[in-house]
C-alpha cells in the first residue's frame, strides 16, 4: 500500500469517526423523542413503533412559545448588533478607530465569565421593574453578540478598497450615504453570515436566560432544562425539545459555513 | 466650466511636510498635468483639491468660491481613481448614473442620460454587465462616463491609466484628450509618467519634494528645463548631464576632455545634452567607447562610456552601419543644443549661447 492511499484511508477513518461522534447523540436524541417512556428504558432499541406522545406533551408544555421568545430575543439582539456592529467595524477597519488594539480588544469582554456580568444585569432589571421579561436578556445577549459580530465584520471591511467611499463622496454623497449605498453592499455576504452566527450565539445561550428569565418568560434552553424535574429527567420530552432547538442551528450553519471560516480568519479566505 | 486656484496651500503630517506653499492657477478649460516622482506630493495636492485630504494651510478656490473646508460633495468635481473605484454591486449603467442619485434628477431621466453617455463611450452593449465582467479598458471608460455625467466644474484624474497595458494606455490617452477637448472641462491630471504628461497637457507642473520645480507648456519644459532635476526627469531617454568647468568658452570635464562652448558664463557647471543632440563620429582614436546598442525600429539608443561618465545617444538606424559595440567614437555636439546649469545650485544659467563668429 503506498503512503498516499494510506493517508487517504487514515483521513477517511478520521472523518468517519468525527461524523459518528456528531451523529450518534443526534440520532439517539431523535430516536428517543419518538419512544414511549417504557421503550426509553431500553437504550439499545432501534426498531420500534414510533409514538408522538413526547411531541404532543412538549407542544402542550409551550415549547413553541419558548422557541418564539428565543427567536424574538435573538432577532432583536442580532438586529441591533448588525446596525451598530457594521458601523463600528467599518470605522475600526478604515479609520483605525481606537488604534490597532481595538481590533482584538473588542473581544476582551468575552474573557469575563458571564457570572461576572449576570448579577449587575439582574439587579438592574429588578430596579427597573423589568425582571423576568425579555428586555434585560436582550441587553445581556448584546454584551457578547455585538462584539463578536463587530469583530467578525472587520475582516470583511478590510477587503473593501478605501477609494470606493471616496469615490462616492466625490460623486455627491455624505460619508454616511457613501457607507450605506456603496461600502455596506460589498460586505452583505459577510453581514449575512455575521447575523446568522450572532443569532445562533443568542439562541444557544442558557446561562443568562436561566437567571434573567427563569419562569414565565423562559426562553428555549431554559424550557428544555425544565424537563429535568424533581421526579427525574423526562428524557423523551427533553429529546423532542432539544430537536426543536438544534435543527434550525444545524440548517443555518450549513448555509453559512464558508463565510463563517472567512469571517473568523479575518476575511483572508477569498470566495 | 470652472477655474481652480491654489493659494499657498500646504500639507503636513506632524513634522513632515508633504506639500509646501503651493501657488497655482488652473484656467477654465485647461488640461494641467501634475507630474513628478513618487512622494513629490502630486497626489496629495489632487486629493486636497478633491476635499479628500484636509489642508494644513492656504486656500483652495473653485470658480472663485473658497472651498478649502467644504466636503467633496459640495465642490462640484468629478474624479477618476487609479483603480477606477467602480461600484462592484452595480451594473455599468447604474455606475454611470450613480452620481445623479445625489441630485433631484428623476431616475428615468438619469438612466436615459447614462445610456447616452454609455453609447458615446462605446459601452452601449455592456450596460447590464457588472464591472468585474469588463476588461480594464472598458472599466476605465465606465469611470470616465461616471465622471462626465454630472457635468462638473473640474475633472480630477489620479493616475487613471497606470493600470492599463502599454498599448491600451496610449489609445486611452488620446481618447481621454479628445473627450476633454470636446467637453472643455478644466482638468487636473496626476501622473508619474513624464511621457503621459507631455502628450496630454496644455501645461505641465513638475513637482519635487512638495514644491513646484517648473510650470510651463510641455515644449517649454522640454526645451528649457529650469534645473538639472527637471532636465533629467522630462524626456526619454533622459538628458545626459556632464559635470565640468566652463572657462574662456571652453568646457572641460574632469578627465581633461574639452569642447568649445561659446558662452559668457564661467565656473563650475553642468552641461545637459539631449540624447538626440549628442553626435557620434566614428574615430579609432575617439575618447568614448560604445557599450550597448538598442535598436528601436527607425532609431537606436547607443550607450557610451566617456572616461567614466556614462552617456546615452539616440541615432538614426541608418547611421548604425558605422557603429558597433566596443568601437571608439568622438562625441561632439552643437553648442546651441546644450543646456547649461550652475555647478552649485543646479539651476539653469539663463544667458544665451553666444553666436558663433563667421
Amino acid at each position: 500500500m503506498s503512503s498516499r492511499t494510506l493517508m487517504s484511508a487514515l483521513r477517511g477513518a478520521f472523518l468517519i469517526s468525527a461524523l459518528a461522534a456528531v451523529l450518534f447523540p443526534l440520532t439517539w436524541v431523535t430516536l428517543a423523542s419518538f419512544k414511549t417512556p417504557q421503550q426509553l428504558n431500553d437504550p439499545s432499541l432501534i426498531v420500534f413503533q414510533p409514538s408522538l406522545i413526547n411531541w404532543s406533551y412538549v407542544f402542550e408544555a409551550g415549547i413553541l412559545q419558548a422557541a418564539g421568545r428565543s427567536a424574538f430575543v435573538a432577532g432583536i439582539t442580532v438586529l441591533i448588533s448588525a446596525i451598530v456592529g457594521s458601523a463600528a467595524a467599518y470605522v475600526i477597519s478604515t479609520y483605525k478607530a481606537g488604534g490597532s488594539a481595538t481590533r482584538f480588544g473588542i473581544l476582551a469582554a468575552q474573557v469575563l465569565p458571564p457570572a461576572v456580568l449576570v448579577f449587575p444585569f439582574l439587579t438592574l432589571a429588578y430596579v427597573l421593574r423589568v425582571n423576568d421579561t425579555l428586555i434585560p436578556l436582550i441587553f445581556a445577549h448584546l454584551s457578547f453578540v455585538l462584539p463578536v459580530v463587530t469583530w467578525f465584520l472587520i475582516g470583511f471591511f478590510d477587503s473593501v478598497p478605501r477609494s470606493l467611499e471616496e469615490q462616492a463622496r466625490v460623486d455627491g454623497f455624505t460619508r454616511f450615504k457613501a457607507f450605506l449605498l456603496v461600502v455596506l453592499p460589498q460586505v452583505y455576504p459577510g453581514l449575512g453570515a455575521a447575523v446568522i452566527f450572532g443569532f445562533t450565539l443568542s439562541w444557544n445561550d442558557m446561562f443568562y436566560g436561566l437567571i434573567l428569565t427563569p419562569s414565565k418568560s423562559a426562553i428555549l434552553p431554559v424550557a428544555i432544562a425544565g424537563f429535568n424535574t424533581f421526579r427525574g429527567v423526562e428524557l423523551g420530552s427533553m429529546s423532542a425539545a432539544i430537536l426543536v432547538a438544534v435543527v434550525p442551528v444545524v440548517i443555518a450553519s450549513f448555509f453559512i459555513q464558508k463565510r463563517l471560516v472567512q469571517g473568523i480568519s479575518g476575511g483572508a479566505v477569498k470566495y | 466650466m470652472g477655474t481652480v486656484g491654489l493659494k499657498s496651500v500646504q500639507k503636513s503630517f506632524g513634522d513632515t511636510t508633504i506639500v509646501e506653499q503651493l501657488d497655482l492657477d488652473f484656467p477654465d478649460g485647461s488640461f494641467t498635468v501634475l507630474v513628478g516622482p513618487s512622494g513629490c506630493g502630486k497626489s496629495t495636492t489632487l486629493r486636497m483639491i478633491a476635499g479628500l485630504e484636509s489642508v494644513s494651510g492656504g486656500t483652495i478656490t473653485i470658480n472663485g468660491k473658497d472651498v478649502t473646508h467644504l466636503e467633496p460633495r459640495d465642490r462640484n468635481i468629478a474624479m477618476v481613481f487609479q483603480n477606477y473605484a467602480l461600484y462592484p454591486h452595480l451594473t455599468v449603467l447604474e455606475n454611470i448614473a450613480f452620481p445623479l442619485r445625489a441630485t433631484k434628477i428623476p431616475r428615468e431621466a438619469a438612466r436615459q442620460r447614462a445610456q447616452e453617455i454609455a453609447d458615446s463611450l462605446g459601452l452601449g452593449h455592456l450596460t447590464h454587465r457588472k464591472p468585474k465582467e469588463l476588461s480594464g479598458g472598458q472599466q476605465q471608460r465606465v469611470a470616465i462616463g461616471r465622471a462626465i455625467i454630472r457635468e462638473p466644474a473640474v475633472f480630477l484624474f489620479d493616475e487613471p491609466l497606470s493600470n492599463l497595458d502599454a498599448k491600451l494606455r496610449v489609445e486611452t490617452r488620446s481618447e481621454l484628450l479628445a473627450i476633454q477637448r470636446r467637453l472643455g472641462v478644466t482638468s487636473i491630471y496626476v501622473t508619474h509618467d513624464q511621457e503621459e504628461a507631455m502628450t496630454l497637457s496644455d501645461r505641465m507642473v513638475v513637482m519635487r519634494e512638495g514644491k513646484i520645480a517648473q510650470v510651463g507648456t510641455p515644449s517649454e519644459v522640454y526645451s528649457s528645463p529650469t534645473n538639472v532635476f527637471v532636465a533629467t526627469f522630462v524626456g526619454s531617454p533622459k538628458m545626459n548631464i556632464l559635470p565640468g568647468v566652463l572657462e574662456d568658452s571652453t568646457f572641460t570635464i574632469e578627465s581633461g576632455h574639452s569642447w568649445s562652448l561659446p558662452h559668457a558664463h564661467a565656473g563650475s557647471v553642468f552641461v545637459g545634452l539631449r540624447p538626440e543632440d549628442l553626435l557620434l563620429v566614428p574615430d579609432d582614436r575617439g575618447h568614448a567607447v560604445i557599450e550597448q546598442i538598442e535598436l528601436l525600429g527607425p532609431r537606436a539608443v547607443v550607450a557610451l562610456r566617456l572616461s567614466g561618465v556614462k552617456l546615452v545617444s539616440v541615432v538614426e538606424a541608418a547611421e548604425l552601419a558605422s557603429l558597433a559595440v566596443g568601437k571608439a567614437v568622438t562625441v561632439t555636439f552643437r553648442p546651441e543644443s546644450t543646456h547649461l546649469f550652475d555647478g552649485d545650485t543646479e539651476e539653469r544659467v539663463p544667458t544665451q549661447v553666444l553666436q558663433r563668429e563667421g
